[in-house]
């Protein structure tokens, strides 16, 4: 890993003068905003009066506040669903868009396109989509024989904002796997031929195995993201006051804080959450020493 | 290590750099306070001459006006106190009068109000109980709401039904809003529903029909959860039957027909309060109001405020003080009823032609007549999370996806759970 050129003499003093912003913002910004969380995380704390000592009492509540279990299995859920989802289509379409067809920056920049758009612009397009009465989804369903559907009522809600979260990550994702699938060598796959491999063998003996470090940047980055999901969660199933059909960990941690006043809760909820994800990312690290391969 | 200490040092610089900002004492003289309130835009103008009179009167107190959305604005708010910079006055919404006050966050005003003998005499006192605490109060009505049964008048003369009388009953209201919902092209779709309300917040819909049948919503002591006794059960069986019939669209659905579909010329009748009448006029339909319907039980709307409150930790209290009497003042409340937002917290500016006579032409005494028989809209501790338990707990069940016994028994439980954290 010991690579790139040294800093030599006064060129130290510059980039650490250069990185001073950076590293401030992360001193205070996110180590600070950590460690206060996991303080506040032992208190009681309403944000207007003092603190009050709570020790572990906030994280023993967890197992018994059926709002939050129900919350976390929701993240849980949701994560089960739009990880694969993510990868694997993301991977489909950068297989896609890497052929050399007509047109081809035209398709990766749709494709791309909802990474850049704001998500609460992409939500309420959706919400037309998705519309009972008047959506175009049913109104294509209907045309051909079936029912209409509740897209967006409790029992479906889950199902229909984890199509509109992996709709909007496979942009990113096609980034990554157009990265890693450009950096192959062709020879190998002149070889694969001369050996007499068909694509699909091509596929699973050069492609898959040489772009393992781009699936596990994606999955990993996937993961993290689907721990975090709100914008399109709250945009498409936000109740009139204030509550979710599919509330997330994060929806419970900012209605906990901001809305009950329950800082030392809401502090108790993100640090569980940040520990399933370094709990998770532990298993994804154990995971590329085995299975990812770097030329 | 002395690369450590230089990043450091360049830190506190910049830190004091930023930090480093003005610091006022408290001082004699001119002073500047501020006000956050939530609202349209539009109010802001509105506002702006209050504060502009005020200073008129009191040049010696700049008040300084913020206007945020209604989400946005109860954010910020928390932000500011937490961040010990709290407005000296503020907005409040009656219903969450109490989280903040037993918090802490609030002035007592009963010191000033003693200081101005005769001070409330004019005040309608349905809008004052709300504030009042064993101590004295801690907040003040700004203006109020009544609930009332709004109707599209074009709609009603196309389909040949009779406007809404001071006689209607529920049913009434249900066997009107059927001949009102249509499909208008023939298409299998409905595009004029009879009637819509919002049924997340208690206060356009709920609340009405439960007293209208009997029932009530919580114990005087704040600890039980009384929806589901029997008045209410049959109130919520009727609710859900305008769901049922289909005279308007469930909750999931109405966002598809714009955010108010009385506005949006959607729906033939809604029942709101008078903050919607200005977005009515401007949006051109024909309309008028009449008194909510009867239930077995008589008639019954909701009264709610929103109010005034002064930050504990303001450094002016008595401007910020000074600046809610003006605005509470005939002058102020005249400027208020200018707005068209509301109804003045003032018998005799509401009384007056500031505010009977209002763009619309509607029958303005509605409202106020209805004070005769309007309950409070409840006011405890702990009510955000309980009216979301209640209002959003409710929402499969008028989507059609669960039954409304079942579900009711649940979401009183998990109410009633709130109640007692909040004891």
């Amino acid at each position: 890993m010991d690579y790139g050129l040294k800093p030599l003499g006064r060129e130290k003093l510059w980039l650490w003068l250069m990185l001073t912003p950076t590293l401030v913002g992360l001193v205070f910004g996110t180590v600070g905003s950590l460690l206060a969380t996991l303080g506040l995380s032992l208190f009681d704390w309403d944000l207007i009066n003092p603190p009050h000592w709570a020790g572990v009492e906030n994280y023993v509540q967890l197992f018994e506040n059926k709002d939050y279990i129900e919350a976390f299995v929701n993240t849980l859920k949701f994560s089960a669903l739009y990880v694969p989802g993510v990868v694997i289509l993301s991977l489909l379409v950068a297989i896609l868009l890497n052929r050399k067809i007509r047109g081809v920056s035209f398709f990766r920049t749709v494709y791309f396109l909802p990474t850049v758009t704001s998500a609460v612009a992409t939500a309420l397009v959706w919400n037309m989509i998705y519309g009972k009465e008047t959506g175009i989804l049913n109104f294509v369903l209907e045309r051909l024989g079936f029912a209409p559907v509740c897209w967006l009522c409790t029992d479906n809600a889950m199902m229909s904002v984890v199509i509109v979260n992996i709709w909007g990550a496979i942009g990113e994702g096609m980034i990554i796997f157009l990265a890693g699938l450009t950096a192959i060598p062709r020879d190998y796959y002149e070889a694969a031929m001369l050996d007499g491999a068909n694509e699909l063998q091509q596929f699973f003996s050069v492609t898959l195995p040489l772009i393992t470090p781009s699936i596990f940047f994606q999955t990993l980055i996937s993961a993290i993201n689907a721990f975090q999901a709100y914008d399109y969660i709250y945009m498409l199933t936000r109740r009139g006051q204030g509550d979710s059909s599919v509330p997330v960990a994060v929806y419970s941690i900012y209605r906990n804080a901001f809305h009950f006043f329950r800082m030392g809760d809401a502090s108790a909820q993100a640090i569980q959450l940040a520990l399933l994800v370094a709990v998770f990312m532990a298993i994804m690290f154990w995971w590329e020493r085995h299975y990812v391969v770097y030329e | 290590m002395k690369k450590i200490l230089f990043v450091f040092v360049v830190a506190s610089l910049l830190l004091t750099a930023c930090g480093g900002g003005a610091k006022p004492a408290a001082q004699q003289g001119p002073v500047e306070i501020t006000f956050t309130m939530w609202g349209a835009p539009e109010e802001l103008a509105v506002w702006q001459a209050v504060v502009d009179d005020f200073h008129k009167a009191n040049p010696n107190i700049t008040v300084k006006v913020d206007v945020s959305d209604w989400d946005s604005y109860w954010t910020k708010l928390n932000t500011l106190i937490a961040g010990n910079t709290p407005p000296d006055v503020f907005a409040m919404d009656a219903p969450l009068f109490l989280d903040w006050q037993s918090r802490g966050a609030l002035l007592n005003l009963q010191p000033y109000i003693d200081a101005n003998p005769g001070f409330l005499d004019g005040f309608y006192p349905q809008t004052l109980t709300a504030y009042k605490t064993a101590d004295g109060y801690y907040g003040l009505p700004r203006d109020f709401q009544t609930i009332v049964l709004f109707y599209n008048k074009d709609m009603f003369n196309a389909a040949g039904v009779d406007y809404p009388t001071a006689d209607w009953t529920y049913d009434d209201l249900l066997a009107a809003a059927k001949k009102l919902t249509l499909d208008t092209n023939k298409d299998g779709k409905i595009d004029q529903y009879g009637f819509w309300s919002d049924t997340w917040d208690m206060e356009l819909l709920w609340s009405e029909v439960i007293w209208a049948y009997g029932g009530d919503i919580i114990s005087a002591d704040h600890t039980k959860t009384l929806i589901g006794e029997d008045g209410a059960r049959d109130a919520w069986a009727y609710i859900d039957s305008l769901y049922k019939e289909g005279v308007m669209p469930t909750p999931t659905t109405s966002g598809e027909f714009g955010s108010d579909l009385f506005q949006s010329g959607k729906a033939a009748m809604t029942t709101i309060g008078h903050w919607a009448v200005p977005g009515y006029v401007q949006s051109g339909i024909k309309f008028d109001v009449a008194p909510m319907p009867k239930g077995p039980a008589g008639r019954a709307t909701s009264v709610n405020s929103a109010g005034f409150v002064i930050s504990k930790g303001s450094k002016h209290p008595d401007a910020a003080f000074e600046f809610v009497k003006f605005a509470l003042s005939e002058a102020g409340q005249k400027r208020l009823a200018e707005l068209g937002f509301a109804i003045p917290v003032l018998k005799s500016v509401a009384e007056s032609d500031a505010y009977l006579k209002q763009p619309g032409n509607l029958n303005q005494r509605v409202f106020l007549d209805s004070v005769a028989f309007a309950h409070m809209k409840p006011v405890f501790k702990g009510y955000e999370e309980w009216a979301s338990i209640v209002g959003d707990g409710l929402i499969p069940v008028f989507d059609g996806e669960a039954e409304l016994n079942a579900t009711l028994d649940e979401v009183i439980a998990a109410a009633d759970e709130v109640l007692a954290k909040n004891k």
